[in-house]
């Protein structure tokens, strides 16, 4: 396993510059935040990352080589949000499928349909399903991966506060040393699995560093929370 | 860069085949799919119902005449009108099932998870090809039932024919769906993506309907039409041309496809690759126009002249020169090319045909002056003119300015197979049979799956 870093990311639409010269590095095994209001561009970064949209300039580096975009990967696992993987498929015939695919144990996705308690749903349909266990089948299928690199989009969207404790312990349990770039609205949920944060508002990084750094940055003291500083920053 | 964990990837091999499986149960759980098949099944029973039903007409008479006998030909007669119901779905019903495919995997965001699979792009789209492909050969059983139906009541199949029939409908096919899958690549929704393919299937087909009659520019346009190609197929005659065609215009479209699917690839790079597709296309459409080959399938060899004509004809080295004075809608003219221009021309690497300048501006309009109808040839310094469209009467001409004497003729003439059959009884396979079989496997799909 190794460190990723992405060095001047800069995509634009037309007129609109969704991302401007992000940069940014990750230590293995850390657990980054990736924070901001909606439309700040933090699922574009993501998609970035994972080779799934065309930047305009920069690059991403695995333990300081570039990444090139058909290799990305066997790196990088992206899991999107709010999306219906084989959406006419059981979900039992979905898992497996990965599991399979992305060479997984048997063991392991009985253990996530445990954790996920999906097995009232495993004979459903996916697209049948209600928000939350959609949430959870792509929640199994994210954890299912065993690249180095896990970019989550939106993992606790969806989900109450009890729901949401258990995935954050969930996600620490198969962390197994991995690096996981969490794309979080929730601020207090982020505050409470992440290592470390990145602000990003209107495409731009505004802050980068543990909530220590973020409050110094601010200037609050080491007490306030990531919400308090949040505001304090935007 | 070493992979971080290489034990942990799974085979190449072991995870195209779980794609393809996925694929394969995302087409069975399509309704548009067994709605297909119940359509084909209904129309190649109505279609191979009414062939034979005419065919067994057409025998009453040739079984009293046997000079009538020589035309009785089932694959014109049954097969051709048979796979015509496969010509019509391919069309209108197999866009809609190959765009699924790739479209749905888009809009649901299934793409996104499929393309971070240890498989290429290149790989995961011939796996979707693939399955597509096992798609269309099942839909070709009410062909197989009819073909079975035909030989157990005694009909005559000649199965080189019946092969280069089948080999055109799966290249005409293997165009359709790959044009379907670029048209879901590049369309920003299904509907976009179905009006894409339609456009370009049901253009293809007014192309070849407005062409007909032409000369020129319009001409070339019309002869490689989609339906053009396939129509050579049809008639037993396998050009080299028409399959270099078909299958560059299939590769063209797949290869399209695999380089405008990854979402994450800079648009210069597509364009560049497309620049490069496209080139690779026309120079291999040109390079198939410049010395095409042909081989006539057919029983009868109705697309050649006999051994002892070809032997004759492969004597002249000089070039020999035709100028036809009729109008390009004039019957006796269509008559003409398939009797004799066009074995002219696979016979004879040194001839040159013209057209004098004529337009027909009515229905009955058939010329104005009274060279109208005349055909001039011209062999070194000898010339002849005729009115005449028979090979009969055209061979002995040319034979003559070439001063090579005119050959007699070994091979009997062909007999014809005309059989008088009815399968009234079993039209019932086709509107019931299949049809519910289809629907209690598509039941069965949706319950199981």
């Amino acid at each position: 396993m190794g460190n990723l870093s992405a060095v001047g990311i800069t995509k634009t639409i037309g007129h609109n510059t969704l991302l401007s010269d992000i940069s940014f590095s990750l230590e293995q095994g850390e657990i980054l935040g990736l924070i901001g209001p909606n439309g700040a561009g933090k699922t574009t970064l993501l998609e970035c990352l994972a080779g799934l949209l065309a930047v305009d300039s920069g690059k991403v580096c695995f333990n300081t080589a570039p990444l090139p975009h058909g290799q990305r990967s066997q790196y990088l696992w992206y899991q999107p949000d709010d999306i219906l993987p084989f959406a006419q498929h059981r979900v039992a015939t979905t898992l497996h499928f990965f599991q399979k695919t992305l060479c997984q144990s048997e063991q392991t996705l009985l253990q996530l349909i445990e954790r996920l308690d999906l097995s009232p749903v495993l004979t459903r349909r996916f697209q049948e399903l209600s928000k939350g266990y959609k949430r959870r089948v792509l929640l199994a299928i994210a954890l299912l991966s065993q690249q180095p690199l896990l970019l989550l989009d939106e993992p606790f969207d969806g989900f109450d506060l009890r729901q949401t404790l258990s995935i954050i312990d969930l996600l620490r349990k198969f962390q197994n040393g991995r690096t996981f770039i969490l794309s979080i609205h929730q601020l207090t949920e982020a505050e409470k699995i992440c290592d470390r944060f990145l602000l990003l508002v209107s495409g731009k990084v505004l802050a980068l560093g543990t909530l220590a750094d973020l409050c110094l940055q601010a200037g609050l003291p080491d007490t306030a929370t990531l919400e308090e500083v949040f505001l304090a920053i935007t | 860069m070493p992979l971080p964990d290489p034990q942990k990837r799974c085979k190449g091999s072991a995870v195209s085949r779980l794609i393809f499986l996925q694929e394969l149960r995302s087409l069975l759980l399509s309704p548009a799919l067994w709605g297909m098949y119940i359509i084909v099944s209904l129309l190649v029973g109505y279609s191979f119902i009414q062939a034979v039903s005419l065919f067994s007409q057409a025998s009453k008479t040739a079984l009293s005449y046997p000079e009538l006998a020589s035309g009785m030909n089932p694959l014109e007669g049954v097969f051709v009108p048979t796979f015509g119901a496969y010509y019509l779905c391919q069309t209108l019903l197999l866009p809609f099932i190959a765009i699924r495919i790739i479209g749905l995997d888009r809009y649901n965001g299934t793409q996104k998870l499929l393309l971070q699979l240890p498989v290429s792009t290149l790989g995961l789209c011939l796996l979707k090809l693939a399955a597509m492909g096992l798609v269309w050969i099942v839909s070709l059983l009410p062909a197989m039932a009819a073909l079975i139906l035909w030989k157990l009541s005694g009909g005559h199949v000649f199965w080189p024919e019946l092969f280069c029939l089948i080999t055109g409908h799966a290249l005409y096919s293997l165009t359709i769906i790959t044009l379907a899958m670029f048209a879901a690549t590049v369309s920003d929704s299904l509907p976009t993506a179905a009006m894409l393919c339609l456009a370009a299937t049901l253009g293809s087909w007014v192309l070849d309907f407005a062409a007909s009659g032409k000369t020129g520019f319009m001409a070339f346009l019309g002869n490689i039409s989609l339906a053009a190609m396939l129509r050579q197929f049809e008639s037993g005659l396998l050009s080299s041309t028409c399959i270099l065609s078909f299958l560059t215009l299939g590769i063209l479209f797949f290869l399209l496809t695999v380089a405008w699917l990854p979402p994450g690839k800079p648009r210069i790079h597509k364009f560049f690759l497309t620049v490069l597709i496209c080139c690779f296309f026309v120079s291999t459409h040109w390079l198939a126009q410049q010395k095409p080959l042909y081989l006539d399938v057919t029983e009868n060899q109705r697309h050649s002249f006999s051994p002892e004509y070809t032997m004759a004809l492969q004597q002249l080295d000089k070039p020999l020169f035709i100028t036809i004075h009729l109008s390009p809608q004039d019957s006796r003219l269509h008559d003409l090319k398939n009797d004799v221009l066009g074995k002219l021309q696979r016979t004879v690497s040194t001839l040159s045909i013209d057209y004098a300048d004529y337009e027909q501006s009515g229905l009955f309009d058939t010329g104005r002056d009274e060279e109208y109808g005349l055909i001039e040839y011209r062999y070194g310094n000898k010339q002849d003119k005729s009115y005449s469209n028979s090979q009969e009467e055209i061979l002995p001409i040319i034979f003559n300015l070439a001063n090579v004497k005119t050959p007699r003729t070994l091979a009997a003439p062909h007999a014809g197979f005309p059989i008088v059959i009815n399968i009234e009884k079993q039209k019932y396979l086709f509107y019931c049979g299949f049809p519910f079989l289809f629907l209690g496997f598509a039941v069965y799909c949706v319950l199981r799956i």
